[in-house]
């Protein structure tokens, strides 16, 4: 099957995710997790229409465009919104990407933040610091559906109150939690970290 | 490359540890066979055992018994180690040494302390701890396939339609094996696992035997008799392809599910459920693990699987097959590399005319043709088995019938003891030789589905430690020049991996380590141009016919059944957070989450004793007592206690009988008589 990305044409196997066939910046997507659809940072235009490329399979004779004017100050509020409400110290990705799309968090004032949120520090093994926190979900599916079939964690609140936790916010030795850590390996901004990592 | 293979379980997964100073960072893992980036707790936190204050960091040596332990060189070491052996060789000849090579070192060692005692003590008292795990498995493969592992890839998960898991506790045992199970369940897979406890894997069934301890023999066996009752089974494939059907048929004659309900408990519309399932699914795989085995009829229960499997058809084909999933890290490569008292490498028998030729001309000596005793035959046979090389493993907390081993230990006259830490056997120890741990050196493992995968060196040894490899090499060295016998040395394990290939061609020919640098290579694998089987069996059996056979097995009773003062049946096994004798992960940062034993007590029987959750409780049997905290939990059937062996304070192999199986010797870990006395 045959598309266009950009003017190039390009050749997809079927049921191939625009994702494979374009390059995009991502953050809640993983290929093991199975998350997709979240962050709306790979938002594309196809045949006119904003799509998630990591969500949307590529279809003979479409045409694609990844980074349009439109798109570039979207992704750019996205990120901008993020380092807003977000500590993004520890995700290197992120502020990469800021600095490619020219976020200017400082813009947009004073906004309302993130409820602020201590470090969980509950077992041996990992931390959970949600100040760090971009809701990208990875963790969740990691846990759950994605790779473990565990269910430890989820994801409670709406809008800026949204967070992931453990049901009933217990402490994880009282969850199903099997400390596996494939949650902090999939996490991209550092809001789970072995403990190992802290120094002292 | 900071990549290696995890060292802990059989999945073999690919760990990236990030490595400063004296500790570990943190552990990722690639996106790569066979964990694809996922690991479990053991992969991801507990591999900082090698920074453990218990490692062994110089040698040692015992001048005399009654004597202390006392630091040596390693010239003193290893020349006082080669006297003492080449002094019981003189006088008492092969029989009276045994060398036990480790599952938890890489294939170059292992085949290297094999053909130490093959080449230079002449003795065929080789084994590793196989023996107290899938030894059963292994005898029924091997005599019924003609190979001794799991048929299909784990790749193959993902084509399953239907899983049949045994006595496996496979979401703490091989986790990550376990997660990709249960993701295919989810997927629409249907999964029946027979089980005494309510395991994860139960938990995520779609079909629950549970059946009482030490039955499963029987429920398979009842499951192939309806099968056949039904018609239901491939009889073109039997016809083309097995042979002893006849005989095996007549033998399921008692195996009726009103016989099958009454003895396992499981209702019979359940078992006639299950063997439907398993006759009609084309791709359904086996999958098992101690449950099976660990019983003095373990062979014959491991044989009752591969019947049902041959009986429709199973073997051979894409997600289906034959499936033991293996415990330790290395403990495919172990049997593979000829750690076994009945064959040579390659498992090349040690009385076949052919290989004693091909082994003979390979390493320039005379064979001894006659099979050796097993590791459970050897201690028995202390103090006529005189000295004892054992390499990487803690008997004192892993053999049965814990009282019984240790008196056996104290009466042999020469015990060396080579490992990475302290555990409860080094002070039985005559010589102890400090090794390197997986960080620390290069070398391959062989993981449960016949990977080759590379363990790298990520950093230098402490103190006066070497790696195993080289040790035995010195050890040899000075033996063979004792002796006028030849002995190759090899600059490093890649050297040893290549006489590997040599003696193996058809097996591991096309695997190099160039190759390895990538991803794992699977075996048999007889050219560089080669792929690695994933399905063993396609189109032939590795027998002499080409066919695979059917055996006739019966139902016995455990050796030690419940009394009026032990009512209690005990199972053993493991946890999710801890290793074996415990050697390696009570020294790392898993010990915190897992600190102590707790035995699993079913609430009916804790009511019975006026027991709560969390209190201590003894557990006694007619060898021993050991103190635990109770778990009071119905995830053990009423009447079972299950106790985690993992601990050496409080040994759960203090209670265990040495009952083995007639054919394997397998101990039977999981069925001995106890009863719980409260603690005032």
């Amino acid at each position: 099957m045959r598309l266009r990305v950009n003017g190039k044409e390009v050749e997809a196997r079927p049921g191939a995710l625009l994702l494979e066939v374009a390059e995009v910046p991502t953050l809640c997507h993983h290929p093991h997790t199975e998350t997709r659809g979240l962050c709306r940072l790979c938002l594309v235009e196809a045949d006119g229409r904003l799509v998630p490329a990591c969500a949307t399979e590529a279809r003979e004779g479409m045409e694609v465009r990844t980074e349009t004017e439109g798109l570039r100050t979207l992704r750019k509020t996205l990120l901008e919104w993020l380092a807003l409400t977000t500590d993004l110290a520890q995700a290197p990705d992120l502020l990469a990407l800021m600095e490619r799309y020219g976020a200017e968090p400082e813009r947009w004032g004073e906004v309302p933040r993130r409820r602020g949120r201590e470090v969980l520090k509950d077992n041996p093994f990992y931390l959970r610091d949600y100040a760090k926190c971009v809701n990208c979900r990875r963790c969740v599916d990691a846990c759950g559906d994605g790779i473990m079939g565990v269910y430890a964690l989820t994801l409670e609140g709406r809008g800026l109150l949204a967070h992931p936790t453990t049901p009933l916010d217990r402490p994880l030795p009282e969850t199903p939690c099997v400390f596996c850590g494939n949650c902090v390996q999939v996490c991209p901004t550092g809001a789970l970290r072995p403990l190992s990592l802290e120094v002292g | 490359m900071m990549r290696t293979t995890c060292p802990y379980c059989g999945v073999g997964c690919q760990v990236e540890p990030e490595i400063q100073g004296n500790r570990i960072l943190q552990v990722l893992a690639p996106d790569i066979p066979p964990n694809h980036g996922a690991l479990c707790v053991k992969g991801r936190f507990g591999l900082d055992f090698p920074f453990s204050g218990k490692r062994l960091l110089y040698p040692m040596v015992r001048e005399r018994k009654g004597a202390p332990l006392r630091r040596a060189t390693w010239e003193e070491a290893l020349d006082f180690a080669a006297r003492r052996l080449l002094e019981v060789l003189g006088r008492r000849g092969p029989e009276a040494l045994a060398v036990f090579p480790s599952a938890k070192t890489t294939n170059e060692e292992v085949y290297l302390a094999q053909k130490l005692a093959r080449v230079l003590l002449g003795t065929n008292h080789v084994d590793h701890c196989a023996r107290l795990c899938h030894s059963s498995s292994t005898a029924a493969l091997n005599r019924s396939l003609g190979g001794a592992s799991m048929t299909n890839p784990l790749e193959d998960i993902w084509k399953t339609d239907l899983f049949l898991v045994v006595g496996s506790n496979t979401t703490e045992t091989h986790p990550v094996i376990g997660a990709m199970i249960k993701k295919r369940v989810r997927q629409g897979a249907q999964m029946i696992v027979v089980d005494p406890r309510y395991t994860g894997m139960a938990e995520a069934s779609t079909l629950w035997l549970r059946v009482r301890p030490g039955t499963d023999l029987f429920l398979l066996n009842a499951i192939a008799r309806f099968i056949l009752e039904e018609g239901l089974w491939d009889r073109a494939y039997v016809e083309a392809r097995t042979e002893g059907f006849a005989e095996w048929r007549a033998s399921l004659e008692a195996y009726t599910l009103e016989e099958a309900e009454r003895l396992t408990g499981v209702e019979k519309e359940k078992i006639a459920l299950a063997a439907r399932l398993y006759a009609t699914t084309e791709r359904a795989g086996a999958y098992w693990a101690m449950g099976v085995t660990q019983h003095t009829k373990g062979t014959a229960t491991a044989q009752a699987l591969v019947n049902l499997a041959l009986l429709t058809g199973k073997v051979g084909k894409e997600g289906a097959g034959l499936n033991p999933l293996r415990g330790q890290n290395n403990v495919q490569g172990a049997g593979d590399m000829g750690a076994l008292p009945d064959v040579l490498p390659g498992y090349w028998k040690v009385a076949d005319q052919e290989a004693i030729r091909r082994f003979e001309a390979l390493w320039a000596t005379p064979l001894n043709p006659d099979p050796g005793l097993r590791m459970t035959e050897v201690y028995e046979a202390i103090p006529e088995v005189e000295a004892i090389y054992l390499i990487g493993e803690d008997p004192v907390t892993s053999e049965p019938h814990q009282d019984h081993l240790k008196a056996k230990l104290e009466r042999l006259p020469f015990l060396i003891v080579q490992d990475i830490l302290e555990n409860e056997t080094t002070p039985f120890a005559d010589v102890v030789l400090p090794a390197a741990s997986f960080l620390e050196k290069d070398g391959t493992f062989t993981n449960t589905d016949r990977r080759v995968q590379r363990v790298r060196l990520l950093l230098d040894p402490p103190g006066e430690v070497r790696p195993d490899w080289w040790i035995t090499q010195e050890l040899g060295r000075r033996l063979a020049q004792a002796l006028g016998r030849p002995w190759k040395v090899y600059e490093g394990p890649e050297g040893i991996w290549e006489e590997i290939r040599q003696a193996l061609p058809e097996m591991m020919g096309g695997i190099n380590y160039p190759r390895l640098e990538r991803e794992g290579v699977r075996w048999p694998c007889p050219s560089e141009e080669h792929p690695g089987e994933a399905v063993l069996f396609r189109e032939r059996f590795n027998t002499p016919s080409g066919k695979a056979r059917f055996f006739p097995v019966h139902f016995t009773s455990p050796a030690e059944t419940p009394s009026e003062a032990y009512p209690l049946t005990l199972s053993t096994g493991r946890v999710l957070f801890h290793w074996h004798g415990g050697t390696l992960s009570r020294n790392s940062r898993l010990q915190e989450a897992y600190p102590e034993l707790k035995v699993e007590v079913n609430p009916k029987d804790a009511q019975r004793l006026g027991l709560t959750d969390g209190e201590p409780v003894y557990v006694v049997s007619r060898r021993g007592r050991i103190r635990a905290k109770a778990w009071v939990t119905d995830r053990t059937p009423e009447g079972v206690v299950y106790a985690p062996f993992h601990f050496a304070e409080a040994p759960a192999n203090r209670l265990t009988l040495d009952a083995l199986d007639p054919i394997s010797r397998i101990p039977e870990y999981k069925v001995s008589a106890v009863r719980l006395e409260k603690v005032d």
